[in-house]
């Protein structure tokens, strides 16, 4: 039973082990975060904080938390991985959880802490780098055409894809049409609400059947061990009560009671009967105040 | 001098407006007297009291008609009630009632006879069958599983869900799932009698084996794994619900787990009690959507109760003799934590005096628990 046990539970853990190995959990830092909308040729496009014109990219915080993107590097060129670094210790550097940030790329540093030391003139590839300045954390290929005032984006904040996208949304999900929820979506499929029922049912018997299943063979398992270990305690018992049968006489048996008999008996009549009173003075201290360590009687 | 009682009257008229005579409508009428009631049949008929009553007086708090914009209402932004609100909005409360209910809860009924884990699952039925009926009633989605929740029987879980799935009908939800929650011995026995024969409700079932300390502790930590693994979603409940229960077994953690099936589940029992009934105001309380939410509440449990008691007959079919179970305590699996088991022992001891079935029951009674917290988790990530 020890051995199936044994089988069953190495078995869950290498099953565990991989579907663990195929998966890929979000960090809820800045690696979580992507580069999502960028314009190269800003004619008449959004303007920034100076009214100009200008080149922007969008990064958009992916994770479930807050991130700060202070620290993290920019730059058009992967043999200057750290030609712009964000400020550290700028309230403004968090972007909150699946929130947007958009920086201008306008070569005039002294701006702001949003505008970058490049422009997009020319520019191949546009990354984002960790505070390490050697972890690449996004990159985005530009296309060698750009349009005029057309943005280049991920068609949803999970998109892997890029593509011209129709409308810009600097600061805004690249997805602006309405979306069906989880909820309205399923009662398209199953309006009675009896395919709901049905997987629903399924998952928690499932669910409690497996523990079920572990209990009943559990449960099965110290019945055994305790009725084991019962046995082999009845076992040694008898054992022991054989060898002193077959070693004790009747004589030295009763020379034993005789001698405990005698002992509490003698016990019992010579009590300690010395009282001993002793003064003792306690010097006073909040410390030790009664008042201190008792509760109030409540009124 | 006629300056002077021109500024007093004034002063006096609006001091006037400000008053709950001023304010009161008839529905914040009708919901005082709502609470009073809940306060009698707590007082009187100890009907659930510990929730009731904390229940009952919010409602009172909650239907004190005030001029709006001074920070008062649990709606109003910065006001100490809404703060005290924010516990239920974001669903604080319930994982930390969790805590403590698995501190205090022994799982050594479901340990012992694992087969009673099973109807816990199959009593889960009541949610779903108010989700449908809630769909055609013409409810969203999102309202029809937080409605549903109610069949859970488990009123954290509702609070929990419908904080997700249904903010604005929250109220109405935790009113109603707490309500029937203390009618459980009004509403559950005339269906397990109609639903079992004289014979059935006879059975006598094995007595419980004694479980094993090492038992208990495997019980709480696979427990959490195996079911959260399942749902994810669930975590917040289950998880704090096993942690609670292995403070209990592990025999280490004494004065924690004493704190939380204490003081700690007994403030946060308050706090959710005070605020979930202050939510009722009647402005957005007494509409037609919590007349139906009652309604599919109480249709929940039947179902509930229906689908625990079948359950039982069910697997009985498939038992030898002498291993049969009764199916009286098919009803303790919707949760309603102890006091649906209490039923199946008194609905029992009506027709046997010396069939004590309220150890049984206990079984289905906490898997009860897990199941509406796993059906919790499949509803949010469904349909949130």
């Amino acid at each position: 039973m020890q051995r199936r046990i044994k089988h069953f539970l190495s078995g869950i853990a290498v099953l565990l082990l991989i579907v663990a190995s195929t998966n890929v959990a979000s960090a809820q830092n800045a690696s979580d975060l992507k580069i999502n909308e960028i314009l190269v040729l800003n004619d008449s496009n959004t303007v920034d904080d100076f009214g100009m014109h200008t080149a922007w990219i969008e990064i958009f915080n992916s994770a479930y938390n807050t991130v700060n993107i202070g620290g993290c590097y920019l730059t058009d060129d992967l043999s200057n991985p750290t030609k712009y670094w964000i400020p550290t210790g700028d309230p403004t550097t968090k972007i909150p959880s699946r929130c947007y940030m958009v920086f201008w790329a306008d070569n005039h540093p002294t701006r702001g802490i949003f505008h970058l030391n490049f422009d997009l003139d020319g520019a191949k590839t546009i990354a984002l780098f960790n505070a390490d300045g050697r972890t690449l954390v996004d990159k985005v290929d530009l296309p060698l055409e750009n349009k005029p005032d057309i943005t280049y984006g991920r068609p949803t904040n999970d998109s892997e894809q890029w593509v011209y996208l129709e409308k810009s949304t600097p600061g805004a999900n690249n997805d602006y049409t309405r979306k069906k929820t989880a909820g309205e979506s399923f009662v398209e499929i199953d309006p009675y609400g009896v395919g709901m029922t049905a997987i629903a049912m399924f998952v928690v018997f499932s669910a409690l059947a497996i523990l079920y299943v572990i209990y009943k063979n559990m449960g099965r398992f110290f019945i055994r061990k305790a009725a084991g270990t019962v046995k082999s305690k009845e076992k040694v018992e008898t054992k022991v009560v054989k060898q002193v049968k077959e070693e004790i006489s009747g004589e030295v048996n009763a020379a034993i009671a005789m001698a405990l008999y005698m002992y509490q008996s003698e016990m019992h009549d010579h009590e300690n009967t010395v009282l001993t009173i002793q003064k003792v003075s306690r010097n006073y201290s909040p410390w030790s105040s009664k008042i201190y360590t008792l509760r109030k009687t409540p009124r | 001098m006629g300056h002077f009682f021109e500024f007093i009257v004034e002063h006096l008229s609006q001091f006037l407006q400000f008053t709950a005579f001023a304010n009161m409508t008839v529905g914040h009428i009708i919901m005082i007297c709502i609470g009073l009631a809940f306060i009698y049949l707590a007082i009187a008929k100890e009907f659930e009291p510990m929730l009731l009553i904390p229940i009952g007086f919010g409602i009172l708090v909650g239907n004190v008609a005030f001029a709006p914009g001074y920070q008062i209402g649990v709606y109003e932004s910065g006001s100490v009630l809404n703060y005290l609100y924010f516990g239920v909005l974001q669903g604080i409360y319930p994982p930390l009632i969790f805590l403590g209910i698995g501190a205090m809860t022994d799982f050594s009924a479901l340990i012992s006879n694992p087969k009673l884990i099973l109807i816990g699952a199959a009593a889960q039925l009541g949610i779903f069958g108010a989700y449908c009926l809630a769909l055609a009633l013409g409810f969203s989605p999102t309202e029809a599983g937080a409605i549903g929740i109610i069949g859970g029987a488990d009123g954290p879980t509702a609070i929990f869900l419908s904080s997700k799935l249904a903010p604005d009908l929250m109220g109405a939800i935790a009113i109603a799932a707490y309500s029937y929650m203390a009618l459980v011995p009004v509403i559950q026995p005339p269906v397990m009698k109609l639903l079992t024969t004289k014979k059935e409700r006879l059975i006598r079932m094995k007595p419980p084996r004694a479980v094993s300390k090492t038992e208990k502790i495997i019980f709480a930590i696979a427990g959490m794994l195996l079911t959260t693994f399942i749902v994810p979603s669930g975590l917040p409940l289950l998880g704090m619900l096993f942690f609670g229960n292995l403070l209990k077994e592990s025999g280490v953690t004494k004065r924690l787990a004493d704190t939380a099936k204490g003081p700690m589940i007994d403030v946060v029992t308050i706090l959710i009690g005070l605020t979930v009934g202050a939510s009722t105001q009647a402005t957005t309380f007494l509409t037609f959507k919590s007349v139906g939410i009652f309604m599919l509440g109480a249709a929940s449990f039947v179902v509930a109760t229906f689908g625990g008691v079948m359950f039982v007959k069910i697997i009985n079919l498939f038992l030898k003799e002498g291993n049969k179970m009764n199916p009286l305590i098919g009803n303790a699996g919707v949760s309603a934590v102890p006091d649906s088991a209490r039923v199946s022992q008194v609905v029992g001891l009506e027709y046997d005096k010396t069939n004590h079935l309220l150890m049984h029951a206990m079984g289905p009674n906490v898997a009860g628990v897990i199941g509406s917290a796993v059906a919790a988790g499949i509803l949010l990530s469904f349909l949130a």
